[in-house]
């Protein structure tokens, strides 16, 4: 059997993507959508901090290394400065913000308790608040570190670089715009939903469209089960919508940086169960259907206003209540409040509601297009 | 041994009963004509034995197996060449032979090797990179037929596989049945033309209402109707034509009128003599008579006698 649903896999995914149409439409589109999410929510997205820095407390070693980390944070751009050029750059807009390091920093640091050091800046609170973060993030740690070494320079060093070459490194990945990022994810990813959906109809549609031209029941007449066909069917879908996936991701986190504040793993799992969902619906779509036109209707009918009702388009937010309220029927709304849960730093497994919940929503539609595929085995119109 | 047999057949739609107990043996190497009017049942049977739809009672063997019990058995050994075109448009011609043969399992060289040969034994090997969007209704019927026969089946069903296309490609399809024949295939012909069945056929059924009303050779078939004689008129104009008039004449069973040549077609026992009373009540009308003739019996002629109907009503 598994013979032959490669055979038929191979042969349909050949015919399908011979066409340079298919393949735009297909995994095209896919871009387009991250990179209309970009446009649209990239332009709030702020360039490199300018983070001037004045270090008063000469050569010391953890000085020294505290300038380094605040170096290695992502979108960054240190400038070497005095506190009064610090002043100005920032009144003048040149910098965005400053550290100053005062001399006795270093010591105070090596006898545990972090004394100092300011930080100055004019802009948004954002700003501050992301590098006053991370910033004292590091302090904490080191300063323990000082402790721990009370006031021997050697074991500091020592500690500081096991420690950096361990999980210092994850934190100094970080992005400083977490929420467009975040938003420009997510919103890429309401657009995928919907080309998923659209392309799983589509793709479906292959079983009516050999219906009409009849070459199914010539398949039925081959030693070919219908449920092998649908199922061979069922593969390219998934096949399809995994690649799409993967390009989606690829050229959100590759091509155009966007980081999604969730793990990649996490994220292909999520997509990888909305890309079941959407099959079962296409299937459902197709089985209680005649006629590829008629499909076309029902997809029209069914998949974009549920997914402008869900928020694949734009956010969920600014829809009145009762349209809300509707969303939660919605299979796309599901995915993308996982995405939501997991981007405010929810584990996966606390949204195990949700990820039963689209389950259900794929189980409910497979029943549905088996029960419905059952009762319209019509062959009138073969031989 | 029987290639295909039939027992007690029966096909319900509802209440309608559009194959009605047809039994039937076929043995290797015939062919086999089945002949019948729109709605006989044709297609009906074929798709119950192409396992398409599920018999309601009866029995249908294949290669002395339970066809509906052995079901992939029955299909390995099954090409069905459907009445209406059932290819792929954006498949080159070796695509989708390939395509089908590959649903019996045929893989690689096999595979490329028994597409070839179906191509040429339609005519088609130099169309084999060509898309059937481009071809003429006879090639793409010969394309429809390739399709059936790479895997070699032991039992071609052919379903009108001449229907519209031009007399070449008919030609061509006729010897390739034959050919097909000749290499060991059993084949059932159905068709509309009743020339055809009389040529290539070994033996054959006639289908009306879902029963099998007459089965023989052609030359057992004609025979059967001895008591009938065929007669044809051909008028000036059919317009003062009272055909009621007519039918009250003694002997005659079954009246039919071809408009487009003017002609009235008569079966009438052969033993009555009855041929003055009718032209005297044409003349009598005041029509006017172009020629009679009396025809031998041909398969149209067993068809409309035992029918009632002309093939192709
Ligand atoms: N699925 C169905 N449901 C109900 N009635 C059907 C169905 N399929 C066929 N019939 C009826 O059964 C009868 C036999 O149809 P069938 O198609 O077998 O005739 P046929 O001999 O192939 O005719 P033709 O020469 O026109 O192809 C017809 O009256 C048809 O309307
Ligand atoms: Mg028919």
């Amino acid at each position: 059997m598994w013979n032959d649903i490669w055979f038929l896999v191979r042969m349909t995914i050949l015919t399908t993507f011979r066409k340079r149409g298919n393949l735009l439409l297909y995994f095209g589109l896919p871009i387009v959508g991250v990179l209309v999410a970009s446009m649209l929510y990239g332009s709030q997205s702020t360039p490199d901090l300018r983070v001037g820095v004045v270090n008063e407390d000469g050569n010391q070693v953890i000085a020294a290394d505290t300038i380094r980390f605040v170096q290695g944070l992502s979108h960054v751009k240190l400038v070497n400065t005095t506190k009064e050029d610090l002043k100005k750059g920032i009144a003048a807009s040149k910098l965005d913000t400053g550290i100053i390091l005062d001399a006795g920093y270093s010591s105070s640091v090596l006898k545990g308790k972090a004394e100092h050091i300011s930080i100055e800046s004019v802009k948004g609170a954002q700003v501050t608040a992301y590098i006053k973060s991370m910033l004292y993030g590091y302090i904490d740690n080191v300063t323990a570190m000082g402790s721990i070494a009370a006031g021997d320079t050697g074991k500091f060093q020592q500690l500081n670089e096991t420690y950096q070459a361990g999980q210092f490194k994850l934190t100094a990945e970080s992005v400083n715009d977490k929420s467009s990022g975040q938003q420009m994810s997510y919103q890429s990813i309401g657009f995928l939903i919907m080309f998923m959906m659209t392309s799983a109809v589509n793709l479906s549609q292959l079983i009516l469209k050999n219906r009409e031209n009849r070459t199914y029941f010539r398949i039925l007449t081959s030693p070919i089960s219908s449920r092998t066909y649908v199922l061979s069917n069922v593969i390219v879908n998934l096949i399809v919508m995994i690649i799409q996936i993967t390009v989606a991701l690829f050229f959100m986190k590759v091509v155009f940086r966007i980081d999604a504040g969730i793990p990649v793993g996490e994220m292909v799992f999520i997509l990888g169960l909305f890309a079941l969902v959407s099959v079962s619906i296409s299937l459902a779509i197709v089985s209680f259907s005649k006629s590829t036109a008629a499909a076309g209707a029902l997809q029209n009918l069914i998949v974009t206003p549920t997914c402008l009702i869900s928020g694949c388009f734009f956010p969920r937010s600014i829809m009145p209540e009762a349209l809300r309220k509707l969303s939660d029927f919605m299979p796309q709304n599901w995915v993308l409040e996982s995405l939501g849960k997991l981007q405010a730093g929810e584990a996966l497994y606390s949204i195990g509601f949700n990820i039963v919940i689209l389950l259900a929503f794929a189980v409910v539609f497979f029943l549905l297009a088996t029960y419905k595929f059952g009762r319209n085995n019509d062959a009138r119109n073969f031989v | 041994m029987n290639v295909l047999e039939l027992r007690g057949l029966t096909k319900k739609f509802g209440d309608f009963i559009a194959v009605d107990n047809m039994s039937l043996q076929i043995r290797e190497g015939e062919i086999f004509g089945f002949l019948g009017s729109n709605g006989a049942g044709k297609s009906t049977t074929i798709n119950m034995i192409s396992s398409l739809l599920r018999p309601s009672g009866g029995e249908i063997r294949i290669l002395d197996r339970d066809a509906t019990k052995q079901t992939r058995f029955a299909k390995m050994n099954l090409g069905i060449v459907p009445q209406d075109l059932a290819i792929y448009e954006d498949m080159t011609a070796f695509e989708n032979v390939s395509f089908f043969a590959g649903l019996y399992g045929l893989r690689g060289n096999d595979l490329k090797e028994r597409v070839q040969e179906a191509l040429e034994f339609v005519g088609l090997s130099d169309k084999a990179k060509s898309f059937p969007k481009n071809f003429s209704g006879g090639m793409k019927r010969r394309l429809n037929i390739a399709c059936a026969i790479a895997h070699k089946p032991k039992l071609i069903i052919m379903d009108e596989p001449t229907v519209g296309i031009d007399p070449q490609s008919r030609n061509y399809i006729l010897t390739s049945v034959r050919k097909l024949n000749d290499s060991g295939c059993t084949i059932i012909y159905t068709s509309h033309y009743m020339e055809e069945v009389e040529e290539i056929c070994s033996r054959i059924a006639i289908v009306d209402h879902g029963k099998i009303i007459a089965e023989g050779t052609k030359e057992q078939l004609k025979a059967t109707i001895t008591d009938v004689k065929d007669i044809r008129i051909e008028l000036k104009s059919l317009d003062a034509l009272d055909l009621e008039q007519l039918k009250s004449i003694p002997g005659i069973r079954v009246l039919s009128v071809q408009q487009d040549d003017n002609m009235v077609r008569i079966q009438s026992d052969a033993a009555v003599d009855n041929l003055n009373r009718i032209l005297k009540q044409l003349i009598d009308s005041g029509m006017e008579i172009r020629a009679v003739e009396e025809q031998a019996p041909n398969l149209e002629t067993v068809f409309l006698t035992l029918t009632g109907r002309n093939l192709r009503d």
